[in-house]
């Protein structure tokens, strides 16, 4: 293999080519890249430097993903790489890495949203018949609790263009942790400018 | 906003944008700085700006730690890089004499930094490596003052 960090072998800043006067270091080393698929988890342990571990993780399927404006975590399956800022092949290949926009399943913020908001969301227009609301809006609940969530039904609403995504049943989100080093793929739903500008990137 | 040129969103690390609005205050920049200490002023237009630039000392997340150094510009051709050379004099003592010598630095630069040209006179501090030559960063600019020319300016 033999991947080395050093710098050695570059040239220097005045150009000048520089002389190999020592082999390669142990804590120079460099591994080979993880390039996480999607799929059922696999992850295979390192030891590191100092006896410490990376989780390597070869194969995921699942994640962490947090809704920031509602402040709330939940483990989804990741559906699929949509884009990649840095290269297209990884998107064709489905490469998971931070900062990857990926499609996850909506369903987990959908059922925490409707007990905790008591109002549907996601709701399809004009597609016949108005779906049956689920059960979880429409249970019995304690005078307190019911108290509760109408007070919270002022701060209800959700933007239009992740209205649409619950509708559809896949959210967009970005990763934020690195596969390769922690064996996770956590992240956070895209929202604002930031969805808008990656729509607009995907339209094209 | 204009300064969405690269292929991913561009944005200030750690700072939440996207939080539900009670009030008015989606209007307002919700922008992170900081003063780098030392006595530099963070500029205005770090402050007040839209530029997103993590290598900035004041909107981004790099420390200034170490020398303090100051020199001429030569070029300001890189983006958001600039080089500067800092002239000294090198005594032998066989001679008794001085003789000039000069040592390029390549530094950072802030988009804080607007209407920097060739010549001007600049404060570097020392941070970590942001590349393979870069390892300091512009604090302050002292532009070139044209004495009796002031009529006579670069289009």
């Amino acid at each position: 293999m033999g991947i080395s960090r050093d710098s050695r072998h570059k040239r220097s800043a005045s150009g000048a080519k520089r002389a190999q006067y020592r082999k390669k270091r142990k804590f120079e080393l460099g591994r080979q890249a993880a390039n996480t698929k999607l799929g059922a988890k696999r992850i295979h342990e390192v030891r590191t430097r100092g006896g410490n571990r990376k989780f390597r993780a070869m194969r995921l399927d699942a994640g962490n993903f947090s809704w920031g404006s509602e402040a709330i975590s939940r483990k989804t399956r990741i559906v699929a790489v949509v884009y990649n800022a840095s290269n297209n092949e990884l998107v064709r290949t489905g490469t998971l890495v931070k900062n990857a926009i990926v499609q996850i399943d909506a369903t987990p913020f959908r059922q925490w949203y409707e007990a905790h908001y008591a109002t549907p969301i996601g709701a399809r227009k004009g597609k016949g018949a108005v779906k049956v609301e689920s059960e979880e809006i429409n249970k019995a609940r304690s005078n307190h609790v019911q108290r509760k969530i109408e007070s919270r039904k002022a701060d209800a609403k959700v933007d239009p263009a992740l209205d649409h995504q619950f509708a559809a049943g896949r959210l967009y989100a970005c990763l934020s942790s690195r596969p390769g080093q922690s064996g996770r793929a956590d992240g956070y739903i895209l929202e604002g400018q930031e969805l808008a500008f990656y729509i607009r990137k995907l339209k094209k | 906003m204009s300064e969405q040129i690269e292929k991913a969103f561009q944005k200030q690390q750690g700072i939440f944008q996207n939080a539900k609005v009670a009030g008015k205050k989606s209007v307002k920049n919700n922008r992170w700085y900081k003063e780098v200490g030392l006595g530099f002023k963070t500029p205005k237009e770090a402050i007040e700006g839209h530029y997103i630039d993590k290598k900035c000392p004041f909107t981004g997340d790099v420390s200034i730690r170490g020398r303090i150094l100051t020199g001429e510009i030569i070029s300001t051709k890189m983006k958001r890089t600039i080089i500067i050379r800092r002239e000294y004099l090198h005594f032998i003592s066989k001679y008794n004499r001085y003789e000039k010598r000069h040592k390029n630095l390549a530094a950072h630069m802030s988009p804080a930094f607007i209407g920097v040209q060739q010549g001007d006179s600049v404060t570097v501090g020392q941070c970590r490596p942001l590349s393979k030559t870069v390892r300091f960063n512009v604090l302050k600019v002292q532009k070139k003052v044209v004495k009796g020319a002031k009529n006579f300016a670069k289009f």
